[in-house]
């Protein structure tokens, strides 16, 4: 039986699987092995198609055998000492530091969804107020009364809008109520998605509550929705990234006037108009309602402020950490020479970097948590991302100074090889420790097993000249 | 090798069907039902550990019948020696395999 003139499907197929695996192979051996393995493929068609047993299971088993291949080849590479000792430089390198802290960061935009938080916070700019009352005279923060705002939305020149809510007490696994004025939304400045908004009598929900009520239901706008015992006809649904008072679900309750109750106010000022000057007409149309009791009391929260909230409490997290380094760390000054530019550089960059992603994987994590509008009331909002930072900015501050201690000091690769010297219980008053070494041969580090308390050095670099270079394994 | 008696049950296998004159991978897979990822790294194994040797067969054989050339195993004396004491910890081994081939 003559061969066939062309290679069927199958052993092509083969062949590109094994041409693929042979990129595993250490390049020594490559092109042995695929020569070996295409050899096989080769035989092993030929044989059957004389012995007339070519058949689509055949076919199929010979590209199932040949996907062997891939793991011959990564057992080659895992038996190839050349290629451990490349991925051991690899993980000492300086460069793999920064690659692995890109890597979390990369991690972290992914599982968070593209950092909606912290982009939030970079975008932050609006002019927006909110308006309540701190008493001078101690205590919990408080709402104005209601007559209040609609009194301020009248008589007031420095005020382009302004609108009252209330915030309805929290329920666990329930949405937040928020009772609105119309004009809220005109304040804030949102646009529905779905629906129109309504004047008086029915609800708006966010979109987080719009998911977990009505299963994220088109048609939901119209429908009735029961909320907080009483039953509201829909009226809009609110775009997917908005939120203002809280990230939990929230469903608005539009009322013509709130007349119960303390409320909170929603201002947004005419440009150019300072707080002073909106404090002072604020506080006179107050007295003018016969509220006598305003002055120097109303507290003011711009919506930026607030955003931009958490990079504050990032700031004072990482002073924290740095003024409690140096009763942990000795530092000398002698480290930051002009010869040591090239490490105190790198060590700012590592630093800045796993910071950098601290903040913002601290900032996601606590993302539903760390809305601290009116902070105040719920003191379980903001000192969970203040202590989220402050354990994050002090173990990316231990880190980075242990890993800059554990590195050449030449070449800023991690030091290895560590030999154990001595023996603290044999030997009083001698030297034991554990020695490392570059691997590039640039010198040995000292580290005691004992810091004794008249030696101010508790470790000590020697560096070693270029001829001592040659030794070392990846010296070359 | 240093220590021959823990060669496990597989490779003992595959060192029994190459005895038995299976000299390549994909025979060897026939004989002994297992998978392609199996077989080729316990050859290479058994070749580092100087159980099996390797051989290319002539270039000019392969040229003259149009075809690649092939790479073909065989076992060591040393491998008979790992053989015989493997047979001797498992043994259903010699049955396992037939020696049609020989």
């Amino acid at each position: 039986m003559p061969s066939p003139a062309r290679r069927p499907l199958a052993v092509v197929l083969s062949d590109w699987i094994v041409a693929v695996a042979a990129l595993l192979t250490p390049k020594a051996q490559r092109s042995d092995w695929k020569r070996e393995w295409r050899a096989e493929i080769w035989h092993r068609w030929q044989f059957l198609w004389h012995a007339r047993m070519w058949s689509r299971h055949e076919k199929l088993a010979l590209v199932r055998g040949t996907l062997g291949a891939f793991q011959d080849a990564a057992w080659l590479l895992k038996s190839h000492e050349a290629f451990w000792q490349d991925v051991r430089e690899w993980a000492r390198s300086p460069f793999t530091c920064f690659g692995a802290l890109g890597v979390l960061l990369l991690v972290t935009t992914m599982l968070s969804g593209g950092l909606p938080a912290t982009r939030e916070l970079l975008s932050a700019r609006s002019n927006l107020l909110f308006i309540w009352i701190h008493p001078s005279g101690g205590g919990h923060d408080k709402g104005l009364p209601p007559d209040l705002v609609p009194a301020w939305e009248r008589y007031s020149r420095q005020v382009a809008k302004v609108a009252a809510f209330q915030i309805g007490r929290a329920v666990a696994d329930q949405p937040l109520l928020v009772t609105v004025q119309p004009e809220f939304f005109d304040v804030i400045g949102v646009k529905p998605a779905l629906g129109t908004l309504p004047r008086q009598g029915a609800v708006v929900l966010d979109d987080r509550a719009w998911r977990s009520l009505t299963h994220a239901n088109p048609a939901a706008a119209g429908s009735s929705l029961k909320v907080g015992g009483d039953s509201h006809k829909i009226a809009a649904v609110l775009p997917p990234n908005f939120w203002i008072l809280s990230r939990q679900p929230t469903v608005y309750v539009v009322q013509r006037e709130i007349t119960k109750g303390l409320v909170f106010a929603v201002a947004r000022p005419k440009p150019g108009v300072t707080q002073r000057q909106l404090d002072k007409e604020l506080v006179r149309i107050a007295q003018e309602v016969c509220y006598y009791f305003l002055d120097s009391q109303l507290r003011y929260a711009a919506w930026t402020n607030v955003l931009l909230t958490p990079l504050r409490l990032f700031g004072i997290a990482v002073a924290l950490a740095g003024l409690m380094a140096p009763l942990v760390f000795r530092f000398r000054l002698r480290a930051f020479r002009l010869a040591a530019t090239r490490r105190t550089l790198f060590f700012i960059a590592k630093a800045t970097l796993a910071l950098a992603w601290v903040f913002a994987a601290c900032l996601e994590l606590s993302r539903s948590e760390s809305a601290i509008l009116l902070g105040s009331k719920d003191p379980g909002d903001g000192p969970f991302l203040v202590w989220l930072y402050i354990l994050g900015a002090m173990g990316v501050l231990f880190w980075a100074v242990a890993d800059q201690r554990a590195r050449c000091r030449v070449c800023l690769r991690l030091l290895a090889f560590p030999v154990r010297v001595g023996c603290p219980g044999c030997l009083l008053l001698d030297w034991s420790g554990t020695e490392l070494f570059c691997s590039e041969g640039h010198g040995i580090l000292h580290v005691p097993h004992m810091a004794p308390s008249w030696d101010e050095e508790d470790e000590r670099w020697i560096s070693l000249d270029e001829s001592w270079q040659g030794l070392f394994a990846s010296g070359k | 090798m240093s220590d021959s008696a823990k060669l496990s049950h597989t490779a003992a296998l595959i060192l029994q069907t190459v005895e038995n004159g299976c000299s390549y991978g994909f025979d060897i897979m026939d004989e002994t039902g297992l998978p392609s990822g199996t077989v080729y790294p316990a050859l290479r194994r058994m070749e580092s550990d100087g159980l099996i040797a390797s051989q290319w067969e002539p270039e000019k054989k392969a040229q003259a019948e149009q075809r690649p050339v092939r790479k073909y195993y065989r076992v060591t004396r040393e491998g008979l020696h790992v053989l015989e004491q493997s047979q001797k910890r498992y043994p259903l081994l010699a049955k396992l395999t037939s020696k049609s081939r020989r």
